[in-house]
């Protein structure tokens, strides 16, 4: 079966970020940009399905500005088959992501998508189901074990409180929980042969989708920074200011 | 805390814009090292430094190796550590594609090699010695032999030693005493023991393919009579696999103030019959495969003195910026991170400057590798090749003395915290000390400096590296923003000439002088090579800077590091000139007695 | 025009989320205005359905009570409530694992934009919402005529509401059962546990590395008993095999919001301070009085774990 990954370039998982002084936004000027974390476990899962002989072909996918390419490399260098990069320059929210994501799968057929199931920058969690949604799959979302089984795929999701399973009709949409397998690191002769895979570069124009956001965002601020408090010196003196200064013993 | 972060900014601004990855990526061979295909690598090789090899450091430090009868066990790590980075095929990575490498130029696997240092020096060693032996492989082994050891040590199935010292021999190869004897069908029984042999001995791999240094019974005295043997652990089998064992043991393994998580063993050929061993190379000419090997090997030790001064760098910002002590000198405020204090800060800037000074000549040097092994032009690549001998003694010497210098200033940074292990600073400063001792003392590569380098040729190569030097001054000199860095870099260059001059003014009667002012002759010319870097760098921020490319604020700190090496590092080469004239005369003739 | 809520449940109780999630409407519903609806969706959920009628603020509740609405899945959960969008300005669930698997798929159905754990409401179209892990708030505005979010439980505090009295919202049934041959349920493993939920509970216990091994957890579970609180844990407990996964809090983890947060032995790198600082009141107790928790607490006690907490237990 083909499977097709998305994946996403974000600000990379270790960077502390900055939010811009006039409050428009998160500044990204030359900071440094990596793989999602979610969509390298999406990747891994994909390419252990293509290693047990369940999918035949891995296709990696990103919505974004050139320079997403790189994260199409990175995927292409763990293992992904080819990939196609569907470019565009506005700020891509889920909605939009998941509707070019709906016309690549329209063209390529796949029987299984795998997303992370959010990405680091925006934290939405939203494009996996709502790809599904606009495909008519079904969803097996913040998965932790992924089976096919006769057909059919077999997804523990994690939930709040501990796991459910799900089976599905394939085709399917699955999106990726922090579990569901250890990302590999790439392998030297994959990273070189990765600049030879199959690229193929469509604009969001020539989907015929509109990728641009609904939203507006209004502000970006940071978080009200939590001051220090008081050091206790003893267990006593811990208890009575959480009764009467803090309140919040009894 | 995240341990280690490869410098990839550092990196990618020195290779694109100071180290010449664009003409090395021009040269014939070289062409795959494409510009994206370089930052993929160096962004790959980091997640594994980070994720994989630093992690290990310090459990390596803490568990170190142990003897067990004639076993040696490694850290519990290094196994997954070494099987992951065989898997990876980072090995192969500047090794040629005949064998399974990839055949990358060595601008792309400094960097690379660096990382790996910086996240795990100790482990590191393991792999560098496969190699370094492919390495020699390649310049002496036949192609029988070739074709039956080579791509097992480019894809690290079976891991590599250097057999070089004996108790007797160690600075001094003449007086190596292994015997080979020749049995009379073309193989070799050896007889003999080496001592301070990493990875001597252990069981994360099949089998331990050792090249030994060895003396023939029809050799002549000292250097000229040495041969090299290809030795393994296990001899092979018809079908090329591990067999029946050879007659090599480790005897004992030494107990060391750093790189705990390598074994240093001591080894004992032919205990009963003899260690069968293979002629590789001509016989007798075993120390010249050394030596071209070795400038090789020099030069990895001083991207070491780099690697291991970024970690202890990385360490000491990040302990600087949390520590809260102290009221800040000028505002008076409390509670802020010692990183406010100035000294600190000193300390910190400092560490900063001479990093980006040592990574840009190392990576520049390592371009001149390069071109000197690549370029269709043969004056050119000889003009690169004779750059390349000439500051190998510094690169080594000098980026090893000053990377023990910044895991020191690291741990002053830490104060208290820095004299107590758990931080892991003072592991990096004991891991650190060797790196001055190890492939050639300071000492030897400054005897080799002078005498080699120098004086052999009566200066000439120095003299047209002066000029180079003296070009990149005048260049500065033409934008007015970099002036007094032109300034600096033409007080550096003065005093270079004046101590070149008066070196080679000296008669034979002066060489006690001279060899006593070997050293600081070193120092004084890596200070010149780092201030010549760092206005070289300055430079490049400058023109990114014009054409409004890249981060400015980062561009504006490569210039201001470039003015505080300038102020700060830059007059010391005035007094390291002073002991090679004034001190050397003294030390001539300083009476033994005295001591 | 009106706003929904989807109802939280889970053995046949209404979820405590739920609550939150009106709270939020109720928010929007002052500039906006409307009525606010709450759909519970499950089988047999009558008793659910009179719970949920007594939350304040609450004017009706539609009950789809059908086999296929069992558990809660999202292919026919999400095409019910793209139907019934059509009658409201706003859905809105909680964050929970169940409003984050259904919601977009509903907002998609509509061609619309979902707005994710909103932490504020502005007015009846423009949020804040964390990202980057909550290290930057966007404030949001939906130009969407159908505004779908999902709401933080944590960030808004519960309406009223009592299982005893009678509700003052009228119960209506929704007929409509939606097909669903895409997904079928297969089974569930909850964990166990008289401890309330760790991202709902109000007093949050957490160990650290510092703790030292699994076993020394149960000097935690005194205290979390006498506080009725959860225990949770920082990652490097995780990494360390002290605890299991669910039980982390941080980046990675749990984002947890509750009254009282006490660490235990944890130094306090990023990521976990990401997951709790949104507390009301933060406790640490660490050995090393440099640890970066200090920076961020309301009350710091350096010293011996191993000796604090046996005698807070005693004490409390």
């Amino acid at each position: 079966m083909k499977v097709l990954v998305a994946v996403k370039r974000v600000i990379d998982y270790n960077v502390k970020i900055r939010v811009k002084s006039d409050h428009s936004d998160v500044d990204l000027t030359n900071v440094k940009m990596a793989l999602n974390p979610f969509c390298e476990i999406a990747v891994e899962e994909a390419v252990r399905l293509k290693e047990k002989g369940v999918a035949s072909e891995v296709v990696a996918v990103t919505v974004g500005p050139k320079a997403a390419q790189e994260q199409l490399c990175t995927a292409l260098a763990l293992g992904a088959d080819r990939a196609i990069h569907v470019q565009t320059d506005e700020r891509v929210e889920s909605l939009g992501a998941a509707k070019a994501l709906a016309k690549v799968v329209e063209g390529e057929q796949p029987d299984l998508v795998i997303l992370g199931k959010q990405a680091i920058d925006s934290d939405n969690n939203q494009t996996g189901q709502m790809l599904a949604a606009l495909t008519g799959r079904p969803q097996g979302t913040f998965a932790s074990e992924v089976v096919v089984e006769d057909g059919k795929l077999r997804v523990t999701r994690e939930i709040d409180g501990g796991l459910q399973t799900v089976e599905l009709v394939l085709p399917a949409i699955v999106t990726t929980d922090l579990r569901l397998n250890e990302p590999r690191y790439a392998k030297l002769p994959d990273i070189m042969k990765a600049k030879k895979k199959p690229l193929d570069v469509k604009t969001a124009e020539e989907l015929g989708v509109e990728v641009g956001s609904r939203l507006t965002l209004v502000k970006v601020e940071p978080p009200a920074e939590r001051q220090g408090g008081v050091k206790v010196g003893s267990v006593d003196e811990l208890i009575d200011k959480l009764k009467n200064e803090a309140k919040v013993i009894s | 805390m995240i341990d280690y972060q490869a410098p990839l900014r550092d990196m990618q601004f020195i290779l694109g814009e100071l180290a010449g990855l664009p003409d090395v990526t021009a040269l014939p061979d070289c062409e795959e090292a494409s510009p994206d295909l370089v930052a993929a690598i160096l962004e790959e090789a980091s997640k594994f430094a980070t994720g994989v090899l630093a992690p290990t450091n310090r459990q390596g430090d803490l568990e170190g190796c142990r003897l067990e009868g004639e076993r040696v066990i490694v850290p519990d790590s290094w196994q997954s550590a070494y099987d992951q980075f065989r898997e990876a095929g980072w090995l192969g990575l500047s090794l040629p594609p005949e064998f399974g490498g990839q055949g990358l130029p060595k601008l792309v696997s400094t960097p690379v090699w660096e990382m790996w240092f910086s996240s795990n020096m100790a482990f590191t060693m393991l792999p560098q010695l496969n190699v370094g032996q492919a390495e020699a492989l390649l310049i002496a082994a036949s192609d029988e032999q070739k074709a039956t050891w080579l791509s097992k040590i480019v894809s690290g199935e079976w891991a590599a030693t250097m057999n070089l010292t004996e108790p007797q021999a160690g600075s001094d190869l003449a007086a190596t005493r292994m015997r080979a004897e020749p049995t009379g069908d073309g193989d070799y029984r050896l007889f003999g023991q080496k001592i301070y042999i990493s990875y001597g001995e252990h069981e994360l791999t099949p089998n331990i393919v050792h090249l030994v240094l060895a003396r023939l019974p029809d050799a002549p005295e000292g250097v000229k009579g040495l041969s090299l043997f290809l030795v393994p652990k296990y001899r092979l089998d018809a079908d090329g696999n591990p067999g029946e064992k050879n007659d090599v043991r480790c005897i004992s393994i030494e107990h060391k103030m750093g790189i705990h998580g390598s074994p240093t063993c001591t080894l004992s050929f032919g205990d009963t019959e003899g260690a069968v061993g293979y002629l590789v190379g001509e016989p007798h000419q075993g120390l010249k495969t050394m030596f071209i090997m070795m400038n090789e090997a020099r030069f990895g030790v001083g991207v070491q003195g780099l690697a291991l001064g970024e970690r202890a760098y990385q360490s000491a910002l990040d302990y600087a910026r949390e520590r809260v002590q102290g009221r800040n000198i000028v505002s008076g405020e409390a509670g802020q991170p010692i990183l406010y204090h100035p000294d600190v800060k000193r300390m910190l800037v400092g560490m900063r400057a001479r990093l980006l000074a040592m990574r840009t000549f190392l990576y520049t040097a390592a371009g001149w590798f390069d071109i000197a092994h690549h370029h269709p032009d043969a004056a050119v690549a000889d003009r690169h090749r004779r750059y390349v001998d000439l500051l190998m003694p510094v690169a080594k010497g000098w980026c090893t003395e000053v990377g023990n210098e910044l895991c020191d200033e690291a741990i002053q940074v830490f104060g208290g915290m820095g004299f107590v292990e758990e931080t892991g600073v003072a592991q990096l400063f004991r891991d650190a000390r060797i790196i001055t001792i190890y492939e050639g003392t300071t000492g030897i590569q400054a005897n080799d400096l002078l005498g080699r380098k120098i004086l052999r040729e009566k200066g000439a190569t120095l003299r047209e590296l002066l000029d180079d030097m003296r070009a990149c001054a005048q260049a500065a000199r033409e934008d007015a923003r970099l002036t007094e860095l032109a300034e600096g870099l033409e007080e550096l260059l003065e005093g270079l000439a004046a101590t070149t001059d008066w070196l080679l003014a000296q008669g034979k009667e002066q060489t006690a002088t001279l060899y006593g002012g070997a050293v600081p002759l070193l120092y004084q010319l890596g200070t010149v090579v780092g201030g010549w870097q760092l206005v070289r760098a300055a430079q490049a921020a400058q023109r990114q800077r014009d054409a409004g490319e890249g981060d400015t604020d980062y561009l504006d700190s490569v210039i201001a590091l470039a003015r505080f090496y300038m102020a700060t590092y830059a007059p010391e080469a005035a007094s390291h000139a002073r002991v090679v004239r004034d001190g050397g005369q003294v030390l001539a003739h300083f009476p033994e007695a005295g001591l | 025009m009106s706003i929904l809520v989807l109802a939280e449940h889970h053995d046949g109780k209404l979820g405590s989320a739920t609550a939150h999630a009106v709270a939020a409407a109720q928010a929007i519903a002052q500039d906006g205005g409307g009525d606010i609806d709450v759909l519970v969706a499950g089988e047999n959920v009558g008793t659910i359905a009179e719970a949920a009628a007594t939350l304040d603020g609450v004017a009706k509740v539609r009950v789809a009570d059908a086999a296929v609405y069992a558990h809660q899945l999202a292919e026919p959960l999400g095409e019910l409530l793209a139907e019934l969008a059509g009658d409201y300005s706003h859905v809105l669930a909680a964050a929970s694992t169940t409003g984050k698997n259904v919601l977009p798929r509903l907002a998609a159905l509509r061609n619309v934009a979902q707005l994710s754990e909103i932490i504020s409401v502005e007015s009846a179209d423009t949020f804040k919402r964390p990202i980057y892990a909550g290290n930057a708030i966007a404030t949001v505005q939906s130009d969407d005529a159908l505004k779908v979010i999902t709401v933080r439980a944590t960030a808004f505090d519960a309406v009223a509401g009592s299982l005893q009295d009678q509700g003052s919202a009228s119960i209506e049934a929704v007929d409509r059962v939606v097909d669903n041959a895409l997904s079928s349920f297969i089974g569930e493993e909850l964990a166990q546990s008289d401890r309330p939920e760790l991202s709902a509970a109000k007093v949050v216990v957490s160990g650290g590395r510092g703790m030292g091994s699994g076993e020394n957890f149960t000097l935690l579970e005194g205290i979390a008993d006498k506080l009725g609180a959860a225990i949770g844990a920082s990652r490097a407990a995780v990494d360390a095999g002290f605890v299991p996964n669910d039980m982390q809090v941080g980046q990675t983890g749990k984002i947890v919001a509750p009254e009282l947060y006490i660490a235990v032995g944890i130094s306090g790198a990023i990521q976990h301070l990401a997951g709790m600082k949104d507390a009301k009141v933060i406790v640490a107790i660490n050995k090393d009085e440099e640890a970066p928790i200090f920076q961020v607490v309301d009350y710091g006690l350096v010293g011996d774990l191993f000796e604090i907490l046996p005698e807070l237990e005693q004490k409390l």
